[in-house]
């Protein structure tokens, strides 16, 4: 089978949001990583390697700066990505294309695809990411190509050339056929992730890892979103913890507070 | 101002009428209710595709982008919305905004609001028109029916091959209008487990929900019972976790609640910084006296 890319992203971790003390969003304090659901798209394009062969190339592209702050944990993604299975990276990152939007990154993944001539048989995303969750970049990337798109895909194989893939829709599974080659998106519920081996680990530090910055994608460059406002939403919950001698002692501490709340009638 | 306005689903298509309001109304009604669309066409210029597959909605819907040249393409989130919509966001290189829970139209500009960081936040943005936006469900009214004349359109070309669809089996449960609802988690080791959280949610007068591993990976509930960003938000008197870790994806959609518990056994579960009260336990010792004490009590 020929090549396999997947669409990488170091997005914003939301279980580090951070806020300033007015209540907007301190986005320069929130660490990133590689987007959860990404590492099912990994793991997918091992699986089909293993039985297919072809290389796996990740692409990610950088939408939050600054650089120099952002520098670590891009590195960490991309080499969590190396590790987990994926052969060799193209990094787009650059200050002046960031704060990015989905029309610039589509395009410049497009770009970089055809740039570094890669003829993928399969391009393989998540459904979307844990910090803009838009669920948009697989789409447009399919549009911009002209390659047929399965998106929502809870189980994928290769078949005979064909691609056939179960779609995760709100009321139904449906089974789908497209030939090579294709856009897929994955759902979590594709497969279980494997943490990477120490091997894996040790290897992925030596995988090939190219570098572009906004010179090298300039046609692709432009962004149509203005953000105006970021804000936390708060949570203010009591946070108590109930202890107790025993664990009749806790229930009935627990069930007292629930009535007197009112929200349990006994 | 013109609205293209795309559904798979009647009740979507009524709603997302209702949000363009005030503008130029052009419906694309596509998908098996696609032969319902007469019920709806009098609100606006009707187009009719009776097919489900994304590629050849999204083939039509060009031609009726081209010649309708509307200012905004508008939906209510949903699968085939969202991959027809990002096609048509990319070829045409319009902004596409999802999830949004607001919006408004100020001189050739769309400023509207959604959740980010899986909804621990809120971003507002703004875009200048042509744009896509696909708003939440059940934000805006749905219109009543007006009966009307659709134009039915051919289903584009498509290379994919729908093999069929196989119905999922839902229980019908509305988590949304229950008073107590008891979470359950991957805290639970088995299936058959989940019993202890049913006879909880049975004492209490309530319904049993779960996270989006328990309901959607090892399909222990049916996928309706799924709480989550996305699945469903719910706004319970009382909300019960047991065995959840607290991942911002579910807890976003809990925060309507009057009072959160969280019963997990790592006492530094992100659950506790979000719940009102916490039991640091091992569920499958607490359940049992829990309902043993609520027994007692409804005895006495
Ligand atoms: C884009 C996206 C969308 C998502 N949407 C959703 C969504 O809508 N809904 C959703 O729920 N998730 C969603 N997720 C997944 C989410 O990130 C978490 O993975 C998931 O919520 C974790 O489920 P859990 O808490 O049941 O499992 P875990 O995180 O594994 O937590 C299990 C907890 O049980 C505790 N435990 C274990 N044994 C016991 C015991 N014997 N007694 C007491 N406690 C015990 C553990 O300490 C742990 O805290 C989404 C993820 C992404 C990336």
């Amino acid at each position: 089978m020929g090549d396999i890319i997947v669409l990488l992203k170091a997005a914003l971790n939301p279980e580090m949001v951070r806020s300033k003390p007015d209540g907007s969003l301190d986005q320069d304090a929130i660490p990133l990583k590689l987007s959860d659901i990404d590492r099912n798209a990994v793991e997918e394009a091992a699986k089909l390697k293993g039985k297919l062969g072809g290389k796996i190339i990740g692409i990610t592209v950088l939408t939050v700066g600054p650089l120099a702050r952002r520098e670590k944990d891009l590195r960490m993604a991309v080499q969590e990505a190396l590790a987990k299975g994926v052969d060799e990276a193209i990094i787009v990152a650059d200050d002046s294309i960031t704060p990015g939007d989905q029309v610039q990154t589509a395009n410049i993944i497009v770009e970089v695809i055809k740039k570094s001539g890669l003829k993928p048989d399969l391009i393989l995303a998540s459904e979307a990411t844990i910090d803009e969750t838009t669920g948009q970049i697989a789409g447009r990337v399919a549009a911009k190509l002209d390659m047929p798109y399965i998106s929502f895909a809870r189980s994928l194989d290769v078949v005979d050339g064909k691609v056939v893939a179960e779609r995760d829709l709100e009321e139904d599974l449906e089974k789908v056929e497209a030939p090579l080659p294709v856009v897929v998106s994955v759902t979590q519920e594709i497969n279980q992730p494997r943490p990477p081996t120490l091997i894996q680990i040790r290897r992925a530090s030596r995988k090939p890892q190219k570098r572009l910055t906004a010179q090298d994608v300039k046609d692709a460059l432009g962004v149509r979103r203005r953000i105006l406002e970021r804000r936390i939403i708060s949570v203010k919950r009591k946070q108590e913890i109930i202890d107790g001698s025993s664990l009749e002692e806790i229930a009935d501490k627990l069930l007292d507070i629930l009535e007197r709340e009112g929200v349990v009638k006994l | 101002m013109k609205a293209l306005v795309v559904a798979e689903y009647p009740r979507d298509a009524l709603e997302s009428l209702a949000a363009a309001e005030g503008m130029d109304r052009v419906l694309l009604l596509f998908g098996p209710a696609a032969g319902e669309s007469s019920r709806i066409a009098g609100h606006a210029k009707t187009y009719s595709i009776n097919s489900r597959d994304p590629e050849a909605v999204y083939n039509s819907l060009r031609r009726v982008y081209d010649d309708e040249k509307p200012d905004l393409v508008l939906g209510v989130v949903s699968k085939n919305v969202k991959d027809i919509l990002s096609r048509i966001a990319g070829v045409y290189d319009l902004p596409m905004s999802t999830e949004v829970t607001e919006f408004k139209i100020e001189g050739g500009k769309v400023v509207y609001k959604r959740g980010i960081l899986s909804e621990r936040a809120y971003s507002v943005e703004e875009v200048d028109t042509p744009a896509i936006i696909l708003v939440n469900p059940r934000i805006y009214k749905p219109l009543d029916e007006s009966p009307g004349e659709p134009i039915t359109l051919e289903p584009g070309a498509s290379r994919v091959k729908s093999l069929g669809f196989e119905r999922k089996q839902l229980s019908g449960v509305k988590l949304e209008e229950a008073e107590v609802v008891v979470g359950v988690g991957r805290g639970f080791k088995k299936k058959e487990d989940l019993k202890l959280a049913f006879e909880l949610a049975e004492l209490l007068g309530g319904q049993v929900g779960g996270s989006r591993p328990v309901a959607a990976d090892f399909k222990w509930l049916p996928e309706d019972a799924w709480i989550g960003i996305s699945g469903k938000r719910i706004s319970p008197k009382l909300y019960i976790a047991i065995g959840i870790s607290g991942a911002p994806q579910h807890m976003s959609a809990v925060l309507g609640s009057k009072v959160i518990v969280a019963v997990n056994k790592d006492k530094n579960a992100p659950i506790f910084k979000l719940s009102d009260y916490g039991v640091v336990a091992d569920l499958y010792q607490f359940i049992p006296v829990l309902i043993k004490k609520i027994k007692e009590r409804k005895g006495s």
